[in-house]
């Protein structure tokens, strides 16, 4: 898996579905983004990742139909003296707010390759010469986190063996301020470390660069033409957004709109080879 | 003019030369003094916590004072370079550096990665890499771990792997600050093989460690660094000290405590502990053994309530419970050591005196200090007495002597013992022999999930 094709691809996605407001384009994005995270890294360690999009989509989803008490077609209506919940429920809320859903769980899968399919380094290796030091420190940085996790949970266990209870905000500080204090001295321990292995001391090498094979390059070529052929379609009229409000309308598709969100799956095709 | 001190006999790889030290906003030195010959072969620093090894060994590799800032006067020299006037990163070509902790070393993911992370900084092509990654893979003794990720190794591999990556600098001097301090006997065993072999591969080894027996039979030097000042002594000259306790101890252990009846148990839902059948006495220390990993911590915590078990039921006497966690620095925000005890005590609603426990703990002189501006060993203490005071009824603490010199661990042992006169039931999870013969009733070992009675220490 190189990351620069995964980047390309994952650019590609997210583009089209924040680009447009038709739903029917999302779906089909949608649809690439998952069959390729499926066939590429397998639905078993895809689980938690489901339940977060399902959950984040569904919430999405609901909070613009119970808050949105407008369009034509009321489904049902709540007396206007329930706070925040009374009024009209209508089917074009509910559609936009699932339009809305579509967006989020999209944009996650289009995004989750570089934490399902890549490992940092291979993120750090994609990066060009002039990035590779800040690439470094980030990936460092994140090799903290799982140690900021486990000081919080060791924190807050100790402490309440100590007599604290959570008595409003300002009791957390008790929590917070050894755990935060904790990340920093650890982050300037890792900074020691790297300093003491001559980090910033030459102009950095790679141990691997990894070249772009053909399968790579059929990806950027395909990610980069559906992002083309989608703002052409839609420069010429094409690619048509969607409204809910104020009545319910089919989204529309077009043919050339369609295979730029085909050209998507083309992963399906090469990574599920290689993983 | 204070004395060279000569600790190897072979080739100085490192001199200091009259180095005095300041960190900054310090009055006081760090390092008062101080000339040392550093020559091949193993040359082990000890002392007491806070005496300045740390910071003795860090001028070494420049991290004092490029790194830390501060003042400093004198020369120091290592293979043929002015450490005052050239950066650590530029050091970093003759001089590696092993941390403390394994898990605060690691940049990258994967074993040969993180070992090629200083021949990428230096700018060494890859094509050169890869002799020099095998190569120091095997002097550390890790080439079994090439491919795997190091999140998933054992604290022991981590440091090795730690070492490894120091070794394909091909350093003429290496340098390792408590490398074993974290790590079960096992770990600690495999890394100081690998000094070992450092040593005998012609380079100059400095290690400060508490577990000085293996070490001092290849030492080429000791170097006993207290209050800023160097002194040596000849290796063979050094002797295992065993702690005594003076204190009594109650003619039987007082009712049940705390029980454990058909407990299975783990974090996010694993399994570590598996049908646990345990229970501990008022007035009795049990010590908990066994490898990383093997669910000692897990233990500590369901005894303690902060873990609910799967399966089975804990049972505890109503009291307060005393908790020392694997990092208790973690635990100190307060502004002194002092108002550390002072909030344990007040939410006891407890009229101990403070110095009491800040006395025992040989805390009495840095009561008023910042808990985080001290060193490792001390910081330990000072969780230590964070914890301890107001007469807990159970005391569970895990890894208490991590880092601690001798006089510390008299001291721990001399307030356990006396937690333990006063009736609390005394659960600690320990590497440490020496805790453990000094202090345990009964010791279980703690493996795979099972625990195993290894019968009563102590009539």
């Amino acid at each position: 898996m190189n990351a620069r094709a995964v980047a390309a691809w994952s650019v590609a996605c997210l583009f089209i579905v924040l680009f447009t407001t038709n739903p029917a384009y999302k779906l089909v994005v949608l649809a690439a983004a998952f069959v390729t995270l499926v066939t590429s890294a397998g639905i078993r360690r895809m689980r938690r990742l489901l339940i977060a999009v399902a959950c984040i989509g569904t919430f999405d989803a609901m909070l613009n139909f119970v808050s949105a008490h407008v369009g034509r077609t009321i489904l049902f209506a709540l007396p206007d003296s329930i706070p925040a919940l009374g009024g009209v429920y209508t089917l074009e809320a509910f559609a936009f707010g699932a339009s809305g859903g579509i967006t989020i769980a999209a944009a996650i899968f289009a995004a989750a390759p570089f934490s399902l399919l890549l490992q940092p380094h291979d993120v750090m290796d994609a990066l060009p010469n002039a990035l590779s030091r800040t690439g470094t420190a980030i990936a460092a940085s994140m090799n903290l986190l799982p140690v900021v996790v486990t000081s919080f949970g060791e924190v807050s266990e100790a402490q309440r063996l100590r007599g604290w209870r959570p008595r409003g905000p300002a009791s957390w500080a008790e929590v917070v301020v050894p755990v935060v204090l904790t990340s920093v001295e650890s982050s300037i321990q890792l900074a020691e470390s790297m300093e003491a292995r001559g980090f910033g001391s030459a102009s950095r090498s790679a141990f691997q660069k990894r070249n772009l094979e053909w399968d790579h390059w059929m990806v950027i070529a395909a990610s980069g033409l559906a992002v083309v052929l989608f703002i052409a379609d839609h420069a010429m009229g094409g690619a048509k957004d969607w409204f809910a409000y104020p009545s319910l309308t089919a989204p529309q598709l077009d043919l050339p709109g369609l295979i730029a969100c085909l050209l998507l799956f083309i992963p399906v095709l090469v990574w599920s080879r290689r993983a | 003019m204070p004395s060279v001190v000569h600790p190897g006999a072979g080739v100085v790889a490192a001199r200091l030369t009259d180095l005095t030290y300041w960190y900054p906003n310090s009055a006081l030195p760090a390092l008062d003094g101080v000339s040392l010959d550093v020559s091949d072969g193993i040359t082990v620093v000890a002392g007491p916590s806070g005496g300045g090894k740390s910071t003795l060994l860090r001028v070494l590799n420049g991290l004092v004072p490029h790194f830390h800032g501060g003042r400093i006067a004198g020369h120091a020299q290592v293979a043929g370079m002015d450490i005052v006037r050239t950066p650590t990163r530029n050091l970093s070509r003759s001089v590696g550096f092993v941390f403390q902790d394994p898990e605060l070393q690691a940049v990258y993911d994967i074993v040969e990665r993180e070992v090629a992370f200083g021949l990428e900084n230096i700018g060494l092509p890859a094509a050169a890499m890869r002799e020099r990654i095998d190569e120091a893979l095997a002097e550390a003794g890790v080439e079994h771990l090439v491919g795997r990720q190091v999140r998933t190794l054992s604290g022991g591999e981590r440091q090795r792997v730690a070492i490894a990556s120091v070794l394909a600098m091909r350093p003429r001097v290496v340098v390792l600050d408590e490398p074993t301090s974290q790590l079960d006997p096992e770990g600690a065993s495999l890394v100081i093989s690998a000094a070992i072999r450092m040593s005998e591969a012609g380079r100059a080894v400095l290690i400060s460690e508490h577990r000085l027996e293996r070490l001092m039979q290849v030492a080429a030097g000791l170097v006993v660094v207290a209050g800023g000042q160097v002194e040596r002594h000849e290796p063979s000259a050094w002797r295992r000290g065993r702690t005594q306790i003076g204190t009594m101890r109650p003619a039987h252990p007082g009712p049940e405590a705390w029980s454990l009846i058909g407990v299975t148990a783990g974090p996010a839902g694993r399994v570590v502990l598996r049908d646990v059948d345990l229970a501990g006495r008022q007035g009795e220390v049990v010590a908990l053994s066994g490898p990383n990993g093997g669910g000692k911590t897990t233990l500590l915590r369901v005894i303690a309530g902060m873990l609910a078990p799967q399966a089975g039921s804990i049972e505890r006497r109503p009291g307060r419970i005393a908790y020392l966690p694997q990092n208790p620095t973690a635990l100190l925000h307060r502004p002194t050591v002092r108002s550390e005890v002072e909030l344990t005590l007040n939410r006891a609603a407890d009229r101990e005196d403070p110095d009491m426990i800040l006395g025992t703990l040989g805390l009495a002189g840095l009561s008023e200090r910042y808990p985080r501006d001290l060193s490792s060993g001390e910081r330990q203490r000072a969780a230590l007495a964070a914890v301890l005071p107001g007469r807990p009824d159970l005391v569970l603490l895990d890894e208490p002597t991590r880092g601690m010199d001798s006089f510390a661990r008299a001291a721990l042992i001399q307030v356990v013992a006396q937690l333990r006169d006063a009736g609390s039931a005394i659960v600690l999870a320990t590497h440490d022999s020496e805790l453990r013969d000094a202090l345990a009733d009964r010791v279980l070992l703690v493996c795979a999930g099972k625990v195993t009675e290894q019968g009563a220490v102590r009539a």
